[in-house]
């Protein structure tokens, strides 16, 4: 299994070089550069020219790109031209955010996508199943900014004052002006410095677990309420892929003579649904999440953008839109690399799910 | 900038520092200061509690196209130098008179910090994350992605009027759609920039309130450019007759909100001597475009031509539907033979391209303004600043707005831009067309609503509606994250607007208005020349950090904008783009860039 994950991760590598070498050179192709994104209509050629020797435009692409290689390889991401930050501090500041709400839509996708597709295959044919199916079909075509806008005037403003009232859109991640502690202050931790305080302020920005560690629960339920919304828009069309597959997969497991075995055998209806046939039928649902993570975050850009979430989807698209150089070619690094990750992960679990496809 | 402990003053502190700078300094090294260090505030050789920026060298101002120089170095900036002859007392030496000299220190981005905030801040690189003003409101936190709180500061010299409720909040979302969500379902108490769409969706919702910038206050005007050093523009004949075809009336009428005005000058005439001279005359009836088409017959195209209107897609308040906008122009053009094809080019190319003289057919720009003054929208484009977007620089525009920035006599002010715009319609370097209006919108019984062209919008001056979710929060919603809150380093509204919540410059701008109003200065007069401002400072005014406010702090609050090789020369990016904006350059600038093999 070790060699394996070696093997893979010393395959991935030629792919993340593409991805830097393509990102680098994409950037620099599309047209307009970084300053007159910035400066606008009060760009002209000579404070241009000085804002590109400042950040390193000058210099012919060649020499840039193996600069910018050399800084990657020791873990330097460069700085955004229009935050002055270095991108693996917005990632550390940005990545929280989108992490939660990944989370949050990649958990309601499954739990709510997995029942009705469970429910569906073992109603077959009945109202249960057509309706479900319904459902999965209704989610499976609602875009995400349209799901998002709709659910949040229903739950904010036509359900205003009602108690199933929820923040719409651009509500943020917490009520404004929500004051709590982070993880290290609340731990009595407060001087702490270094890569563990960094480390701690990582976690503290995903606000539930905080919430939860440190026993804050207001921070918790208000940074759950404003997270329903955004992770069922972004969620639901994994739910739906994830219901049809699971349906799918289930009925023909369960038509399959192991099954037939198991029933004659006479065990109950939930065992053999549970036991035999689901976790046999898992394989495809798995690969389904696994690809899914990746929709997911491309999906996050939307939401992020409906509701008001600063994660690294909408920072992706306020860089490009700014020509913010460092910051696209950081972020898709990173994506690439979750990518990456994603799919060995799935790789493993195959082994795990199916010993037949275990790797020696 | 004094702290209200023990330590000795941290005035006398820089004045003895400086004292000794001066006293090591060669009679040579005094005369060619190489960094901020060398150049930093000193004490004059009385002896008296005084400092001057560059407290070594002279710096020789630049005189008509012959740059100035300091240090060895080209200058072209119009400071001289700003001295502080005692703790509440600043002067700045011009080179040439501003008229605009208010208006600049008033704007954002020259807002004052302590000084020994910024020797920490700056150096640290802190300085972009967090703020230390004198403002009614005191920054709590920049919670990264999400908002910046801020709470009543108790210190505050003008605490028995400001702030209104005891605590702010600033949020933001890219969509008007959103940001109008969020308000109807009583997140916020105010947004900016409402959708063009969406004014009567809140003119009709009895919760909201619709707060849209008084009448002829939409500081901004679209524009339709010209080359004249390009063919067919080069011939006068043609450039009117363009003038006459287009019916601005129409464009104003079916592309913008309600509110909006036709141009009848380049600068929208809220701004003082903007509207001096005759107004843009009349287009686009059927007589105009008879006339339109006899002078392209004189111009020698009897049947017209062909050529390109120019546009960028990018949502402005001066142009809320750019290709729409763009496509009528073609259909009324097409009226006087001009066969025009409407072409779309990414927003910094097209800027790019028209500033260096590229563009060789017609394009749509335009220019919201940074402070409200005159010189703000014609001098940079058809004054001192102007760039090859029009072709060659008119020297008959040129010459009366030299002249009308260079006085503060109100009768030759108003005869040099009554020449600027008449010669505007003489020459048709291009045809202003709209002020286009925007609003911000409110919750229905919402006290201190404003709506500003400048992102001047104060919190401290609001108080939500008792029905609001918390009426002790102000929270105001604008569209985009603060870039940074260090504003002498940020160009965006949305860092500016921030900053206006909590620092203060030695003058402001009255709250919901273009007015510069006397804030940490009490009074900024000139000499007669105009060459010569000396402002008297407030007493008594106190830093969030509870530092005393001195001259010293506005001093190197300014001097590390203006010295490029000031050793605390850094914020955001450090090309700090304002002060050469309006300044006209740095001391120490950077060498020329060169540009990039090809």
């Amino acid at each position: 299994m070790i060699q394996f994950i070696v093997r893979r991760l010393i395959a991935s590598i030629p792919v993340l070089l593409g991805v830097v070498i393509i990102v680098f050179i994409l950037v620099r192709v599309i047209p307009g550069d970084p300053c007159t994104a910035m400066l606008g209509e009060k760009a002209n050629a000579e404070r241009c020219a000085e804002f590109n020797a400042r950040i390193g435009l000058s210099q012919p692409i060649p020499v840039q790109l193996g600069i910018y290689l050399k800084q990657v390889f020791t873990l330097d991401l460069g700085t955004s031209t229009m935050f002055g930050r270095p991108v693996t501090d917005l990632l550390a500041q940005r990545l929280p955010t989108t992490i939660e709400l990944t989370f949050y839509a990649l958990l309601f996708a499954i739990v709510v996508g997995m029942s009705l597709g469970i429910l569906s295959a073992s109603r077959r044919n009945s109202a249960v199943d057509v309706g479900s199916m319904m459902v999965a079909n209704l989610g499976v075509s609602i875009p995400v900014f349209v799901l998002g806008l709709v659910l949040a005037y229903l739950f904010a403003v036509v359900l205003k004052g009602t108690p199933i009232a929820l923040p719409g859109v651009a509500a943020g991640r917490l009520s404004p002006g929500f004051r709590f502690e982070s993880i290290a202050v609340a731990w009595g931790m407060k001087d702490l410095a270094g890569p563990p305080r960094a480390v701690l302020d990582f976690i503290s920005n995903m606000y539930t677990i905080n919430g939860l560690v440190t026993l804050q629960f207001g921070l918790l339920f208000d940074a759950l309420r404003h997270m329903i919304l955004p992770a069922v828009a972004l969620g639901t069309i994994p739910m739906a892929i994830i219901a049809r597959m699971t349906r799918s997969s289930l009925l023909e497991v369960m038509g399959l003579d192991y099954v037939r075995t198991a029933r004659a055998k006479g065990l109950r209806g939930r065992v053999v649904l549970f036991r035999h046939g689901l976790r046999n039928a898992m394989l495809p649902v798995v690969t389904v999440i696994g690809l899914s993570i990746g929709g997911l975050l491309s999906g996050a850009v939307l939401t992020e953008t409906i509701f008001g979430l600063s994660g690294v989807g909408l920072t992706i698209t306020q860089a490009i839109t700014s020509r913010d150089y460092a910051v696209v070619q950081g972020f898709a690094l990173f994506v690439a690399l979750v990518y990456v990750v994603v799919n060995l992960l799935t790789d493993i679990s195959y082994g795990y799910l199916d010993p037949r496809v275990r790797p020696s | 900038m004094t702290r209200p402990s023990g330590r000795l003053p941290r005035f006398a502190t820089l004045l003895a520092g400086a004292a000794i700078v001066v006293a090591a300094c060669t009679p040579a090294a005094s005369n060619a200061p190489s960094t901020g260090a060398t150049a930093g505030p000193t004490t004059a050789a009385t002896g008296a509690a005084a400092i001057k920026y560059p407290a070594t060298g002279e710096v020789t101002c630049p005189s008509g196209a012959t740059a100035g120089s300091y240090n060895g170095t080209e200058y072209k900036g119009n400071l001289k130098s700003i001295e502080a002859p005692d703790a509440s007392t600043v002067i700045f030496n011009l080179c040439a008179p501003d008229v605009a000299f208010l208006q600049k220190i008033a704007f954002s981005v020259f807002y004052i910090n302590d000084s020994a905030w910024i020797e920490k801040h700056a150096a640290d690189g802190t300085i972009k994350d967090t703020m230390n003003g004198t403002g009614p409101y005191k920054l709590d936190a920049w919670n990264k992605g999400t908002e910046l709180t801020f709470s009543k500061f108790d210190n505050y010299w003008n605490k028995d009027k400001y702030p209104l409720v005891p605590n702010a909040v600033l949020r933001w979302s890219k969509e008007a759609g959103a940001r109008l969500q969020a308000l109807q379902g009583g997140q916020v108490t105010g947004i900016t920039l409402v959708g063009p769409n969406d004014f009567d969706t809140v003119k009709n919702d009895p919760n909201l309130l619709l707060a849209p910038a008084p009448e002829g206050q939409a500081l901004n005007t679209l524009y339709l450019g010209m080359n004249h050093d390009d063919k067919p523009w080069d011939k006068l004949e043609v450039r009117k007759a363009v003038a006459l075809a287009i019916d601005r009336q129409r464009i104003v009428t079916n592309f913008y909100p309600a509110g909006s005005e036709v141009a009848t000058h380049f600068t929208p005439c809220a701004i003082k001597y903007a509207c001096e001279g005759p107004d843009w005359p009349s287009s686009g009836t059927a007589a105009d475009i008879q006339k339109a088409k006899d002078l392209l017959t004189q111009a020698g195209f009897p049947n017209g031509f062909k050529t390109k209107i120019q546009y960028r897609n990018v949502f402005r308040g001066y142009l809320p539907q750019p290709p729409v906008v763009a496509q009528d122009l073609k259909e009324q053009l097409a009226k006087i033979g001009i066969d025009a094809t409407v072409e779309e080019q990414e927003s910094g190319t097209l800027i790019a391209n028209a500033n260096s003289g590229k563009l060789d057919g017609l394009f749509l720009l335009g220019w919201g303004a940074d402070y409200p003054e005159v010189t703000n929208f014609m001098d940079y484009h058809f004054g001192g600043g102007c760039t090859a977007a029009f072709g060659t620089c008119y020297p008959d525009i040129a010459t009366p707005l030299g002249k009308g920035n260079s006085t503060t006599d109100d009768a030759a002010r108003k005869a040099a831009y009554t020449e600027a715009n008449t010669k505007l319609i003489d020459d048709v370097p291009m045809v202003p067309i709209a002020h286009g209006q925007y609003a911000n919108a409110y919750l229905a019984g919402t006290e201190g609503t404003q709506v500003s062209a400048i992102s001047t919008e104060v919190m401290w001056a609001m108080k939500p509606p008792s029905t609001a979710t918390d009426p002790n929060t102000v929270v105001l919603m604008q569209n985009a994250e603060p870039i940074g809150v260090y504003c002498a380093d940020e160009t965006d509204g949305e860092s500016l607007r921030a900053c206006e919540q909590s620092m203060e410059g030695l003058y402001g701008y009255a709250v919901g208005g273009t007015d510069v109003v006397p804030v940490l200065a009490t009074s900024c007069d000139p000499n007669t020349a105009g060459t010569q401002w000396t402002c008297k400072l407030r007493q008594g005014v106190t830093f969030h950090d509870g530092s005393t406010f001195d001259a010293q702090d506005v001093v190197l609050s300014f001097a590390v904008q203006w010295d490029a090789a000031h050793p605390l020369h850094k914020g955001d990016t450090g090309i700090f783009e304002y002060w050469g904006g309006l300044w006209g350059g740095n001391l120490n600038p950077p060498p020329p860039a060169t540009p990039a093999p090809s």
